[in-house]
């Protein structure tokens, strides 16, 4: 019982995630899609038997109704394997592709916000309130100004050089700043990426790709051609479980790091780069999906505490859960068509985010008022 | 043994901090760096400490120079704790303290860093708190904490700048006597920057007056606590009384 007691919150996510993964693998045009689909192995190499032995009975001597009952059961066992078949392609290339990047992508950004609100010490920073993905946008459209040709590859490499680059900039300018308060910082943020989508709308309008940007700036799990690029987000996520303990660390302030004997600039800078890798690749692989790096990591470490190698699974558990939640949304409320995910999450994250930004406010408050 | 040579630093050009220090760390001695606001007293604890690089001069640790001693082998040799860490971060006590482990397992937990982990909270009466997060205990637990992880990284030197910073008297006191504690118990050689002189006066054995980033004079507390060389260190009148054998300062006046 006292296992329960503790753990209820890890329990229910888990239990959550599982009946949303089945949800997600489900929801769909094509019915019998679903995850039986995987277990028709059997069947389906049976009807492939049932196929060859109907193709070769010999047809001399039948009589019309017999040879008629024949091409029946052919037609019939043929479109009986063609269903089936269908079914676990549609599940095999498009269901788990999409399922894998919504999981991918939303544990990436979780982690990718853990990692700069470590950094900057600021509960309030995300890729998507440091300008990290308006500049992600603003390096996929350079990629296709000047490497028009190229696969999504080029387009994801210019993503991560501007994600990387705008992202230090803000983080170095923002520990120049003293800002009395904390939430004062997303909202720079935000000017700052507004700033920097200002710069990608100008050049799309001036090299008529202004259709593109707009396309790129719409998320979707529906990118088919692009999911290869999301499973890139594997390797920083990796990296990142790795070094947990030196990026709690660093969370703890520049002195406290040196104390411990971590090399505290090079530390930064990886997790810069992680920051910057996952979210371009994210970018150009989904779109973008607002304030996931943000409000994730707060929900994760306002239960889990601040040890980041305590609160790393759970992180990207509550990411994918909250992200697939979103994705199921838009993926029902125009049946059988959908809706871009980035509407649902932006509604659903937006609505969260008001609520941290007026508690932070709030206990900014408090704090002053005790001073 | 450390031993600090020529050291001089500076911020920007023209401010000197340090200017020519020189002095060996005692050591099982609990040393105090006393001296008034901006003598230079944390600066020279965090260059020892390799925290900021020296302009010039260096910092021999057991005969080799600091800067050249890879960072992770220093957290090996020398801890250090800053003053007033304004922490509003949710991290158990036990984590904090296993924190210390780092420089010697890199994160990854092995039963012997369990088992100094275990002694450092018995050692500072930790235990009974060792899963509230350090945003809850008080001031007087968390700095307890804090001197845990750095027992639990285990280092023969231990710098203390200001400890006793927002602390009352009772924590304080406490404070001091953990301090005494370490280095008589365990063998620990700790400095320490304080700000009153009358703990430095009461618990250190051998005291170092700074005055405008330079070592004015050092000695034992019978040595330095009186007024020839404390008002000039501090540019204040003292009046020092003595009591059961220790000096204490009234600056009242």
């Amino acid at each position: 019982m006292e296992f329960f007691k503790k753990q209820w919150k890890r329990i229910a996510t888990v239990l959550l995630f599982i009946v949303l993964v089945f949800f997600s693998l489900e929801i769909g045009a094509l019915s019998g899609a679903g995850i039986r689909s995987l277990f028709t192995g059997a069947e389906m190499r049976a009807l492939e038997l049932e196929i060859a032995r109907l193709d070769a009975i010999p047809t001399d001597g039948l009589d019309n109704a017999e040879l008629l009952a024949l091409i029946q059961e052919q037609r019939e066992t043929n479109e009986r394997f063609n269903q089936l078949y269908s079914q676990r392609a549609v599940m095999l290339h498009s269901r788990l592709p999409r399922l894998f990047a919504v999981i991918l992508s939303a544990a990436g950004l979780s982690v990718a916000g853990l990692l700069m609100q470590a950094i900057s010490r600021n509960k309030f920073m995300s890729p998507s309130t440091a300008g990290t993905t308006d500049a992600a946008a603003l390096g996929m459209l350079m990629g296709v100004v000047f490497f028009g040709d190229l696969p999504a590859l080029a387009q994801g490499g210019m993503a991560f050089v501007f994600a990387l680059v705008a992202t230090m900039i803000f983080t170095s300018v923002i520990s120049k700043l003293k800002l009395r308060e904390v939430v004062y910082i997303p909202l720079i943020g935000i000017l700052y990426g507004g700033l920097i989508s200002a710069v990608a709308t100008a050049i799309g309008f001036r090299t008529a790709l202004t259709p593109i940007l707009m396309a790129f700036n719409m998320g979707s799990f529906a990118r088919l051609g692009n999911f290869t690029l999301v499973y890139i987000v594997l390797i920083p996520l990796f990296i990142s479980v790795m070094f947990v303990t030196k990026f709690s660390i660093i969370g703890l302030g520049e002195d406290f790091a040196k104390n411990l004997g971590v090399n505290y600039k090079r530390v930064v800078f990886l997790g810069l780069v992680i920051v910057a890798l996952i979210s371009a690749s994210t970018f150009v692989a989904v779109g973008p999906l607002p304030f996931v790096g943000l409000i994730i990591p707060n929900m994760a470490t306002s239960f889990y505490g601040d040890n980041l190698k305590k609160s790393i699974w759970d992180l990207m558990l509550f990411g994918a859960t909250f992200v697939m939640l979103c994705d199921i949304i838009s993926r029902l409320v125009l049946f059988p068509f959908e809706m871009n995910v980035t509407v649902t999450v932006s509604v659903v994250g937006g609505i969260v985010f008001m609520i941290y930004l007026i508690r932070g406010m709030n206990s900014g408050k408090r704090i002053r008022a005790k001073a | 043994m450390i031993e600090v040579k020529n050291i001089t630093q500076s911020y920007g050009k023209n401010v000197d901090i340090l200017k020519d220090i020189n002095f060996t760390v005692r050591e099982n001695c609990v040393t105090a760096l006393v001296g008034a606001n901006g003598a230079g007293k944390s600066t020279l604890l965090s260059v020892i400490a390799n925290l900021i690089p020296a302009r010039s001069g260096e910092v021999l640790i057991d005969g080799k120079a600091v800067a050249k001693i890879k960072t992770a082998d220093v957290a090996k040799k020398v801890a250090f704790l800053k003053q007033s860490q304004h922490f509003d971060i949710r991290i158990p006590v036990k984590d904090v303290v296993e924190f210390g482990r780092f420089p010697h397992c890199g994160g990854r937990m092995k039963d012997a860093d369990n088992k100094k982990v275990s002694d450092a909270l018995e050692y500072m009466d930790l235990k009974y708190i060792a899963h509230k997060y350090i945003d809850e205990i008080s001031g007087g637990q968390r700095q307890r904490a804090f001197i845990a992880m750095i027992l639990a990284q285990d280092t023969p030197y231990i710098f203390l700048d200001e400890p006793l910073n927002n602390l009352d008297m009772k924590y304080s006191v406490e404070m001091m006597k953990i301090v005494k504690k370490l280095v008589t118990d365990l063998g620990k050689t700790i400095v320490v920057v304080l700000h009153d002189i009358n703990f430095a006066s009461a618990y250190a054995d051998h005291i170092i007056a700074m005055k405008d980033g330079k070592i004015h004079k050092e000695g034992s507390p019978a040595e330095i606590v009186n007024s020839e060389i404390l008002n000039p260190v501090f540019g204040h009148e003292f009046n020092i009384v003595e009591r059961d054998g220790k000096r204490v300062c009234l600056y009242f006046n």
